[in-house]
């Protein structure tokens, strides 16, 4: 019997909200049009057929759908042609719910019910996970690897089933197709490796201006759309400790601001006007916090961790944020690595098989030890 | 926005220059705005084209890969493979051409605006949007992928359908040819073939190089062809090829939806290449032309504001009735009809420098180029 060393856990997430405002009449338009895009997309997962003939939809709107759904590369047919390469993982393919609502993907990886996952998004009680059969099972976070986004889940009362899935060491030439697995059979993307595996900086930024204060750093600017803006902070803010640590420069400030990631939030203690408050703040991605309406609205929703990894197989699949975490087939069906972020409307990540591999083991090695440690 | 140079916790290192930020803006208003009314067929039957492009300027061309007889058929009608192998030897044939699209594929910066550019010649003919391009006869630097510049002048453009041609200035290569594409043809195009996209999404990275996209062709219309090949910001004027590696099109504009991404067909370089290689600019495609928002008298000697449009782009800028126009960007401003006609040499969204006469004093204005 396995016990679970609890790692982590105390960050939130926060998740940016991509309001759309639509100005005109030329949107509005579109945005009628997007509604039936969203019901167009729904039919794309097979075995439905295409409602061509659906009478309650108007003639011209099914012919505009079906211009624009029928052609496309992830097509219900196209689909059904990776059918069997879906379904040889899908029984290791799990959903991860955090707080009542599917937040990612994730796979089997010891029959024990080991469940490797995307750590940014469990921001919240409690944590289950769905089986291929249905079963919505109760689990915890047993490990936890901040620097390539990752947890290892522990499913409280796992089935003697549990089929892990297999890591395969390879990564795809560019033009590649990639299939993102669902659960059970489904597909939940198609697309290629658009760049050739590289590092991925990130631009982590809490958003503010500082300048030397007394025992701190005191916010001389606060950026607009920054969470340093939406926590609150205002200028002539001292702040004096982060996380619960505390700080006496500004250089000292920065440098501690400097190591967590988008996605991330940080606890600040801040002076102002001689008393002392706690703020709350999520750290985000500089490059969006600079982006206009109009490229926010095209990137669509986006993973609030989008970068920060070590290595990445950028590809141009369509995904959404809740479906990063599972695994990701090449189309001889090997698992080449797991989705780790949306990123924008051209760019999906996955990390690469060698680097999931290496940080799953660790954390199997990690929970092992203390496991010991307890006996 | 704040200038992005002053926050101290934020360095641009993304090249998230003002530059680059510019550039998006330049770019996104052609790239974020989507077109569902269709738009009127602007020019004839490309058949009856009297020269071709490649007849004249371009031999070979480095991105070409003979299709496999057995894919013949996937090349010709476009569909799905009928089988996972196919697929398999697809994706074969799409890695082989994709290898091949890097070094034809090319940044093109102008000012303070980045966009796209594909090589079609040994003579260094690039075919770019017309939106990159903006006017004829300013001066470009060209990167290459693996970080080469060199120096261009931007020609024609026939802003009708968003088609803009670029030159490499000569002398920057010894006698040596540009490395460029092969050239296909636009109109045998049909619904459902595949495509290869190529571009710098987000402007030049080093560290990443040229983006490679997959899709099929979902529409294709006389004066845009729309695939599934999802686009963005810096993009503008990058090469779509066909599965044999031919070039079918330019990058010009997407709608909100991922599937919304339109190209400039091959075929309009050709028909209008007289005019475009001789540094003709003209046109303007619909929803797309620039407005500034003010009156002034025709007649009259100098450029001098009697209206300016209550909300208009001039009101937002501080225009002012009775202001006398003197420059207006790069060109000087002698009369009314030279303003009405550097306005159009504009693109909606452009940021433009004026001088206007004011009381006697001469003051600085900017404006925001809006769009009818």
């Amino acid at each position: 019997m396995r016990s679970e060393s609890s790692h982590g856990g105390s960050d939130r997430v926060d998740v940016p909200s991509h309001a759309s405002l639509w100005h005109s009449d030329r949107f509005r338009r579109l945005a009628l049009f997007l509604a039936c895009g969203i019901v167009a997309c729904g039919i794309l997962d097979p075995p439905s057929p295409v409602r061509a003939d659906d009478s309650s939809t108007p003639a011209w709107l099914r012919s505009r759908m079906s211009f624009r759904m029928l052609p496309r590369r992830d097509n219900v047919e196209m689909r059904r042609l990776v059918q069997p390469l879906t379904r040889s993982v899908g029984e290791s393919v799990v959903e991860v719910q955090s707080g009542g609502k599917q937040v990612a993907l994730g796979a089997i990886v010891d029959p024990a019910g080991y469940v490797i996952t995307k750590w940014s998004e469990l921001s919240g009680d409690p944590i289950r996970v769905r089986l291929a059969d249905g079963s919505l099972l109760k689990s915890r976070v047993a490990s936890v690897r901040r620097k390539s986004d990752l947890a290892l889940l522990a499913i409280e009362q796992p089935p003697k089933s549990l089929i892990p899935i297999e890591f395969i060491d390879s990564v795809p030439a560019i033009g590649s197709f990639l299939i993102t697995a669902g659960r059970g059979e489904s597909t939940k993307g198609l697309g290629v490796v658009s760049v050739a595996s590289r590092p991925i900086e990130h631009q982590g930024r809490l958003g503010v201006m500082l300048g030397d204060g007394q025992g701190g750093a005191t916010v001389l600017d606060v950026m607009p759309s920054s969470g340093a803006k939406s926590a609150g902070v205002v200028l002539g803010d001292r702040i004096i400790a982060i996380n619960g640590q505390n700080e006496v420069s500004r250089s000292g400030v920065m440098r501690t601001l400097r190591g967590f990631f988008p996605g991330e939030t940080v606890h600040l203690t801040i002076v102002r006007d001689g008393t002392t408050i706690e703020l709350e703040a999520p750290i985000r991605d500089y490059g969006m916090m600079q982006e206009s309406e109009n490229d926010s609205r095209v990137n669509g929703p986006r993973s609030a961790r989008l970068s920060g990894f070590e290595q990445v197989i950028q590809h141009d699949t369509v995904l959404d944020p809740q479906d990063c975490g599972g695994p990701v087939l090449s189309t001889s069906g090997d698992v080449i690595g797991l989705n780790i972020a949306r990123a924008g409307r051209v760019v999906s990540y996955v990390l690469p098989s060698a680097l999931v591999q290496k940080e799953i083991d660790e954390m199997l090695t990690e929970i092992e030890g203390s496991v010991l440690a307890e006996d | 926005m704040a200038n992005a140079n002053t926050w101290q916790l934020s360095p641009p290192t993304r090249r998230a220059s003002s530059a680059w930020v510019a550039a998006t803006r330049a770019a996104m208003l052609f790239l974020a705005v989507a077109l569902l009314s269709p738009l009127p067929v602007a020019v004839a039957d490309s058949a009856t084209a009297p020269m071709r492009l490649d007849d004249r300027e371009s031999r070979g061309g480095a991105t070409e890969v003979a299709i496999p007889s057995s894919l013949r058929l996937l090349y010709e009608l476009g569909g799905t493979p009928t089988s996972l192998d196919e697929l398999m030897e697809l994706e074969r044939h799409i890695q082989r051409v994709a290898a091949r699209l890097g070094t034809c594929t090319v940044n093109v910066s102008i000012g303070a605006a980045q966009g796209c550019g594909v090589i079609i010649s040994d003579s260094g003919y690039i075919l770019t949007a017309a939106h990159v391009a903006m006017r004829p006869n300013k001066s470009a630097r060209v990167t290459f992928s693996d970080g080469r510049v060199v120096s261009a002048t931007t020609l024609g453009m026939n802003r009708e359908v968003d088609a803009g041609l670029i030159k490499i200035n000569a002398g920057q290569n010894g006698d040596a040819p540009w490395p460029h594409a092969s050239l296909g043809r636009s109109k045998p195009l049909k619904a459902g073939m595949w495509s290869i996209a190529a571009g710098h999404p987000g402007g030049f990275d080093p560290d990443r190089g040229v983006v490679t996209r997959v899709g099929r062709i979902l529409s294709v219309r006389g004066d845009a062809i729309v695939t599934d090949c999802a686009l963005i910001g810096g993009d503008s004027g990058g090469p779509l090829f066909d599965l044999s590696g031919r070039l079918i099109a330019v990058h010009s504009r997407i709608g909100n939806d991922v599937a919304d991404n339109l190209h400039v067909p091959i075929d309009h370089y050709d028909l209008t290449w007289d005019r475009l290689a001789a540094g003709e600019a003209w046109g303007f495609l619909e929803g797309f032309k620039p407005i500034l928002g003010v009156q002034g008298n025709t007649e009259s000697a100098t450029a001098r504001i009697t209206i300016v449009r209550p909300g208009s782009p001039a009101e937002a800028a501080g225009f002012r009735e009775g202001d006398v126009v003197e420059q207006f960007g790069d060109a000087a401003i002698t009369d009314f009809p030279s303003l009405r006609n550097a306005v159009a040499d504009t693109m909606p969204g452009e940021r433009v420098i004026c001088w206007v006469n004011r009381d006697g004093k001469r003051e600085r204005v900017v404006v925001e180029i809006g769009r009818e």
